[in-house]
C-alpha cells in the first residue's frame, strides 16, 4: 500500500492491506471493499449509479426497479442489467466507475468525523469493476487539487449556481450550457448533477471552470450549506442489511440532500 | 459488447498499437489502460489527452452544426436531456515516430468518455486504426 492511501484514511489502507470485505463509513459517504479493493461507493453529495442511468433515460426508473426487486437480494444488480439486454458491458463499466470516484471523492474528504468498518458486508449491485483502494484514495486527491488549480474557491461548491452576466463572457460550452440552463438561483451544482444525471464531481468542476471563466458568480461569503452527511444511524446498521434496509438508506440519502 | 478490459485488448491488437486506455475527459481520469504511455506515466497522459478532447468538445469551431445542417435542441431543458451525438467524433495527433488517435464513446447516459489509442507510425496504418477505434467505440456500448 502506496503513502498516498495512508495520507486519506490510514484505515482504508490497513483494510486493503488485509484483504477486507465490507462498509467503510464517513462522514459525506460509504466505501464498499471486497477482497481488499473498493467494489462500489456512495454519498449523499453524488447522485447514485440509478440515478446516472434513469435520469437521461438510458434506463426506465421501472427497468431499474426490477433488476433490484430481482437481483437485489442476491447482490448481482448490475450483472442482471447486462444478461437482461438492458445494458452492455462497457456502459455499466463506464457508468459504475463515474459513479464510485464521484462518491469516493466525497467520502474520502478531509473531515474530523470518525471513520467505521463493518466487516461482511456487499453490496446490491455486485461486483462490476474493482479498483485498487490506494487508486480511488490518489484520484480523490487528485480531483481536490485538481478543482483549486481551476478556481481556488471552494465555497463555490455549495452555493446555489448563480450565472453571470458580464459583457464579453465566453460563451458556454454545449454541456456547461445544459448545467447553466438549470441553475435557477437556488440550486447547488449537487441538485443540478441529480436532475442531469451527471457525476458531482464533473459538475463542481465546470462550475469552477465557469466561474474562473466569469461565466459563473463566486459567492463572496462562506457556504451556508456545508456538504451533506449521512444520517447518524447509518453507521449502525445490522451486519446482514437487507433490501427494504438499503432503500431506507437510498430515500434517506435522497432526503438528506 | 466488449467491457472495459476486452475492449482494450482488442485496442491492442490494432496494428503497431503501442498503448490504449479509456479516459474521462472531464476529470482527466484513466478507466482503464493497456501498453505504454509516452513517459510511462499512464496517469499525465490521461490528463494531458483529456485536456485536448476537451478543447474540441467545447470550442464552437469544432462544435457548430455544418452549414444547412437541421438547429438541433441542445441540452439544457428541465431534466437536462444531454445531446446524445458528441459534436467530434475523433481527434488525431502526430509525432515523428507515432500517432495518437482519441475517439469520442457516445453513451446513453451523461458522460465525457474517449478511447486513446498510441500508435507506432512505421508499423501502423491510420486509416485502419481510426476504423477500428470507431468500430470499439460503437460496441462498448451497443445494448
Amino acid at each position: 500500500m502506496t503513502s498516498a492511501a495512508v495520507a486519506v484514511s490510514p484505515m482504508l489502507a490497513r483494510l486493503a492491506d488485509e484483504g477486507a470485505t465490507g462498509v467503510l463509513v464517513r462522514d459525506h459517504g460509504v466505501l464498499y471493499l471486497a477482497d481488499g479493493q473498493v467494489v462500489h461507493a456512495e454519498s449523499p453529495a453524488a447522485p447514485g449509479i440509478d440515478v446516472l442511468l434513469t435520469a437521461g433515460g438510458r434506463i426506465a426508473r421501472t427497468g431499474w426497479d426490477e433488476a433490484v426487486q430481482r437481483a437485489g437480494a442476491r447482490r448481482e444488480v448490475g450483472r442482471f442489467l447486462v444478461e437482461s439486454g438492458q445494458l452492455a458491458d462497457g456502459e455499466l463499466e463506464i457508468c459504475h466507475l463515474g459513479a464510485l470516484h464521484d462518491a469516493a471523492y466525497f467520502t474520502l474528504a478531509p473531515t474530523g468525523g470518525p471513520t467505521r468498518f463493518r466487516y461482511g458486508v456487499a453490496h446490491w449491485l455486485g461486483r462490476v469493476r474493482p479498483v485498487a483502494a490506494a487508486e480511488v484514495a490518489r484520484e480523490a486527491r487528485r480531483r481536490r487539487a485538481l478543482l483549486d488549480a481551476v478556481w481556488p474557491y471552494p465555497e463555490i461548491d455549495s452555493a446555489p449556481v448563480l450565472p453571470a452576466v458580464l459583457p464579453g463572457s465566453p460563451v458556454a460550452a454545449p454541456r456547461q450550457r445544459a448545467l447553466l440552463a438549470l441553475a435557477d438561483g437556488a440550486r447547488t451544482p449537487a441538485v443540478i448533477a441529480r436532475l442531469l444525471g451527471r457525476p458531482a464531481f464533473h459538475t463542481l468542476l465546470d462550475v469552477r471552470r465557469m466561474a474562473a471563466a466569469g461565466l459563473v458568480e463566486t459567492p463572496s461569503e462562506p457556504a451556508a450549506q456545508p456538504t451533506a452527511r449521512l444520517p447518524g444511524w447509518v453507521a449502525a446498521f445490522p451486519d446482514d442489511p437487507d433490501i427494504a434496509l438499503l432503500r431506507r438508506l437510498r430515500d434517506a440519502l435522497e432526503a438528506n440532500l | 459488447m466488449p467491457g472495459i478490459d476486452a475492449c482494450l485488448v482488442q485496442a491492442m491488437e490494432v496494428p503497431g498499437a503501442l498503448g490504449a486506455s479509456i479516459v474521462d475527459w472531464t476529470s482527466g481520469l484513466a478507466l482503464g489502460s493497456a501498453g505504454d504511455s509516452p513517459g510511462g506515466d499512464v496517469e499525465s497522459t490521461a490528463a494531458e489527452t483529456a485536456e485536448l478532447a476537451r478543447m474540441a468538445a467545447e470550442y464552437r469551431s469544432f462544435t457548430a452544426d455544418p452549414p444547412g445542417a437541421v438547429e438541433l435542441p441542445e441540452g439544457g431543458q428541465e431534466g437536462g436531456q444531454a445531446r446524445k451525438s458528441p459534436a467530434v467524433e475523433d481527434l488525431i495527433v502526430t509525432t515523428p515516430g507515432t500517432y495518437h488517435l482519441m475517439r469520442f464513446v457516445e453513451t446513453g447516459f451523461d458522460s465525457s468518455v474517449f478511447l486513446h489509442l498510441w500508435l507506432d507510425r512505421d508499423a501502423g496504418n491510420l486509416a485502419l486504426a481510426r476504423l477500428r477505434m470507431a468500430d470499439l467505440a460503437d460496441r462498448m456500448v451497443l445494448g
